[in-house]
């Protein structure tokens, strides 16, 4: 019983109430034990007797036990809230009530002094600013207690280190003006002397109010019952209840639960001052949701049952029928689960039928049928996950199926056999995996020499590229963008370029600029004559070119450095480079069709002109067939890409960014015969495209 | 019970299967002796509330809704006289109802199964079988009676939402620590729910019965609270006078001393 509780409430009620109270709670172990220190304190009755007086103490004698219980008392924790203002009230909020009582002014000072606590939130209006700290007029409170003492001429004192720096040097006082509203915290009180401090630090803030702001507020930001204590200061007819009643909150229809909650009643556990009612007396079993528990596994059962005997009688789907309605009526049935597995895996639907048993099995982890039907199911699961080749799945099936059911010589036959073929697959792998590596190593080996190569080469254009930089004019910046992710691209490729062979290399080439000469011609061509008509003038005039380019010869020049081959061959692809980055220009859709109707007309080309190729490039129209094949988008990434490989290739990938176009307009002078093919190429681009000016 | 068909309603012979569960329970008598005797029917009405209050807990229903249920039960019970029915069905139609109107659906199969166990404690729960559809149609038909007896007026302005804006008022004009000490919400919520039990809450206004609530919650931990020019229980109703509080006060003191005759 608590001790403190029943010495206040006799204390209130004086002797009459001490002695019922012996009278009631003889038996009450716990009564006799404090009745000692109670009949010390008893005084003056503190209230009025009147009629219901002797009922009362009466009631309070008998229910004593549990009035005064320590387990009465909802532990509820002590920190003070606060509430936000919201827009939207949950419930009324009402001026403090001392307002409408009229509670004399002494009293009110006196309560305020008696309840302010360290920690407390106040809120106040600055009457006077000295050069030690600001004087506050308090106007209220504004966490958890309510208090109307705006009349009641309290003022709070803020010193300047209460005050949080902002940072500048500047004196923080003078951003303090008398009439500003402020929320601060309270630091000390002094009950005796009357004097509050308050501060603006929010380290001064009590556990439960840290995230209050203090500081200047606006007008707005005081709470709602402070302007309406000044509503009802003035208006005598706004009573209590119509305040209520029209409060905004007050008709909210979840305003009782709310505000159990916020006074921390629990509406599951009721209190109750009824002997019959208290809580422990009630059975768990005797509640809703638990009898509903074992009513739905009656029902359900009877629907099993009624389905196993169709099962048996080979009533399939009369029995998948009376399980699906069990299930309906008890969602984790365990014996409907059971038999619905069993029916499913009769059935063939394997993977449903191990999901219903795992289902089973977590509820009743100890269901035998269920276990055995499962040891049973993952077996033939695994068999046919072995057919299927997913070795490792099908192991773990085996496994877990012996775990289940230790019994099951199918499954330890099984695991077994399973687990020697992952064995010899895997030495297979990794002699397999063996192998490669000593070719990838042969390679690495071979393709060392052609990086040190390309270096070698990249080292010499960058000597070249400076002294044409100086003379050449910039070209505009999208194509030398695209001309650079191009580049970006051929990084990339430059990878795979590794593992492949030169001569592949220089058929590629040869491909990509016929290729690309071909397109440019379809492009802007756009007609089979003006196709033909631009065919005609290459193999006129190119037919030296290409003869030039037959042979080991041109791959072998480009690759051994020789000058006017890579000069030339830097020059065709910057001229590439720039149809490229045209072509990126007019837009990626034309240039896949195109591109394919190139390969196409390209493969036709290539396959004629291969007919008195070189052996090598007899690999052309495969490669170009592979080409035709591959899909657009690819193709169009191909192309840049190719041009990219030729760049590596030569070892000037990198170098190609923003360079490509000063290059293409550079070496020209220099450049011999097979520059008469580049010039009708770039007629043909000007024709188009009528940008680029004329030399 | 050929008496209900006086009424015109349909529901014949499973009142009798109702009958008969309840002639389990503790001194229901059978329909034909028409007692006059009023304290006979006070305890009835106090088992009968009993029963109303221990299945609102077991079916987790919030305090509103068991109130409305007791407060449609003590307005029929006003408005006929109750012997021409069986007064547990009726509970039980009220607690259906009152889930509705309260926004607090509970299921018929869930309330049945609670009631039976209420009468036949540790029983196995009821079959799908036809008593339990008939138990169910007896339900839902002794509803519709309540509805028509009550002319549809189901709603109601409870005491409770009043008794927790009361609580918060009072709060504010204690020391923090008075009222930790005295566990006046509990107390005054419990006084609330248990006045239940018996028809005050149709005999007096539904603030004048918060109010007498904390009243005496405040009044049993002796708490004391500042005096102005009026009373704060002045302050809380325009209308409520000492003597109103006093007589709910002794009314609520009489349910008490009626449950150790009851049960």
């Amino acid at each position: 019983m608590d001790r403190e509780l029943l010495k206040q409430c006799v204390s209130f009620h004086g002797a009459s109430l001490f002695q019922k109270l012996q009278s009631e709670q003889i038996e009450n172990p716990d009564f006799q034990a404090v009745a000692v220190d109670l009949s010390k304190a008893i005084q003056e009755r503190k209230t009025d007797w009147n009629s219901t007086s002797g009922l009362v103490e009466q009631f309070i004698a008998r229910k004593a036990d549990l009035l005064f219980s320590r387990s009465w008392r909802v532990p509820n924790s002590q920190r003070p809230e606060y509430e936000e203002e919201e827009t939207t009230e949950p419930y009324g909020r009402l001026p403090p009530l001392e307002l409408f009582m009229e509670v004399p002014y002494e009293e009110r000072r006196a309560m305020l002094y008696r309840d302010l606590e360290k920690g407390d939130v106040v809120l106040g209006r600055i009457n006077n600013v000295r050069e030690y700290g600001f004087f506050l007029t308090l106007l209220g409170t504004a966490a958890g207690m309510k208090r109307d003492i705006e009349d009641l001429d309290v003022s709070a004192l803020c010193h300047i280190r209460e005050i949080p720096s902002s940072g500048s040097h500047d004196d923080p006082l003078s951003y303090y003006q008398i009439g500003d509203f402020i929320r601060a915290g309270v630091k000390d009180i002094d009950r005796y002397q009357e004097k509050i401090t308050v501060s603006l630090h929010q380290a001064v803030l009590c556990p439960g109010l840290e995230h209050v702001k203090l500081g200047v507020i606006a007008k707005e930001d005081l709470p709602t019952h402070y302007s309406q204590s000044s509503l009802v200061a003035n208006d005598s007819t706004l009573t209590y209840e119509r305040l209520l009643g029209g409060s905004h909150g007050s008709q909210n229809p979840c305003v009782v639960d709310y505000l159990l909650q916020k006074v921390g009643i629990s509406d599951t556990q009721p209190p109750s001052l009824m002997r019959g009612l208290q809580s422990k007396l009630f059975d768990e079993d005797d509640f809703a949701t638990s009898i509903r528990k074992k009513q739905s596994a009656m029902w359900a059962l009877k629907s099993v049952r009624l389905g196993v005997d169709h099962f048996k009688n080979e009533r399939h789907v009369e029995a998948m029928n009376e399980f699906n309605k069990a299930l309906d009526i008890d969602n984790n049935n365990v014996e409907a689960l059971v038999a619905r597995g069993a029916l499913y895996a009769n059935k063939g639907s394997l993977v449903k039928a191990i999901s219903d048993f795992e289902l089973a099995l977590e509820t009743c982890p100890d269901h035998r049928n269920a276990r055995k039907y499962l040891s049973q199911t993952l077996v033939e699961r695994g068999r046919q996950l072995e057919e299927q080749e997913k070795l490792v799945t099908a192991e773990g099936l085996y496994r877990k199926s012996l775990s289940l059911d230790e019994t099951n010589s199918e499954a330890q036959d099984a695991l077994n056999r399973i687990t020697l073929m992952i064995q010899k697959s895997i030495r297979l792998r990794e002699e397999a995996m063996a192998k490669e590596k000593e070719q990838e190593e042969a390679k690495n080996s071979q393709t060392t020499s052609a990086d040190k190569l390309r270096k070698i080469l990249k080292d010499e254009k960058r000597l070249k590229k400076k002294r044409k930089r100086s003379t050449s004019s910039s070209s505009s910046s999208s194509s030398s963008k695209s001309s650079s992710s191009s580049s970006s691209s051929g990084s990339h490729r430059r990878s795979r370029k590794k593992k492949k062979k030169k001569k592949h290399r220089a058929s590629k080439r040869q491909r990509r600029i016929s290729s690309k000469e071909s397109c440019r011609s379809d492009k802007h061509g756009e007609q089979e004559d003006g196709k033909e008509v631009e065919w005609d003038a290459p193999p006129i005039i190119s037919g030296t070119f290409l003869n030039q380019r037959e042979g080991p010869g041109f791959a072998a020049r480009d690759v051994f450095a020789k000058d006017r081959t890579r000069s030339l061959s830097r020059e065709v692809e910057a001229k590439q480079k720039l149809g490229n980055s045209w072509k990126d220009n007019n837009g990626n859709g034309r240039k896949s069709d195109f591109s394919r109707k190139d390969f196409e007309t390209d493969a036709s080309h290539i396959s004629t002109s291969s007919a008195d190729s070189h052996s090598r490039r007899s690999s052309f129209p495969n490669d170009s067939r592979k080409l035709a094949n591959r899909d657009t988008s690819r193709r169009s990434s191909m192309e840049s890409g190719k041009y990219e490989r030729r760049n590596t290739e030569e070892a000037s990938s990198s170098n190609a960014k923003g360079d490509d176009d000063t290059r293409s307009e550079g070496p020209k002078k220099e450049l011999p015969t097979n520059l008469l093919d580049i010039f009708s190429q770039i007629e043909q681009f000007k024709k188009e495209k009528g940008v680029r000016p004329s030399k | 019970m050929g008496a209900l068909l006086q009424h015109g309603s349909p529901v014949s012979t499973t009142v009798d299967f109702v009958l008969e569960l309840t002639m389990a329970s503790s001194s229901v008598r059978s329909a034909p002796e028409r007692a006059a005797d009023p304290s006979k029917d006070v305890k009835t009405h106090f088992r009968v509330c009993r029963f109303i209050m221990e299945a609102g807990v077991k079916l987790g229903m919030r305090s509103v809704p068991v109130a409305t249920a007791c407060t449609l039960y003590h307005r029929f019970c006003a408005r006929v006289d109750i012997h021409a029915y069986e007064p547990f069905l009726v509970a039980t139609s009220c607690i259906y109802l009152a889930g509705k109107v309260e926004e607090q659906h509970l299921r018929t199969r869930d309330i049945i199964n609670v009631s039976h166990r209420y009468f036949r404690s540790g029983s196995t729960p009821l079959d799908c079988d036809q008593d339990f559809w008939d138990l169910r149609d007896s339900v839902v038909q002794c509803e519709l009676l309540i509805l028509r007896q009550l002319n549809f007026h189901v709603s109601f302005e409870h005491p409770h939402k009043f008794l927790l804006h009361y609580l918060l008022s009072v709060h504010a004009l204690l020391n923090r620590h008075a009222w930790a000490r005295s566990p006046v919400a509990e107390t005054s919520w419990a006084l609330l729910r248990d006045c239940y039990h018996g028809d005050m809450c149709i005999r007096h206004a539904p603030q004048h019965l918060a109010i007498a609530a904390v009243y005496l919650a405040l009044h049993s931990y002796g708490v004391e609270l500042p005096r102005g020019d009026k009373e704060w229980w002045q302050v809380l109703s325009s209308d409520v006078t000492r003597d109103h509080i006093d007589a709910v006060i002794s009314d609520l003191l009489q349910l008490y001393d009626l449950e150790a005759k009851c049960i």
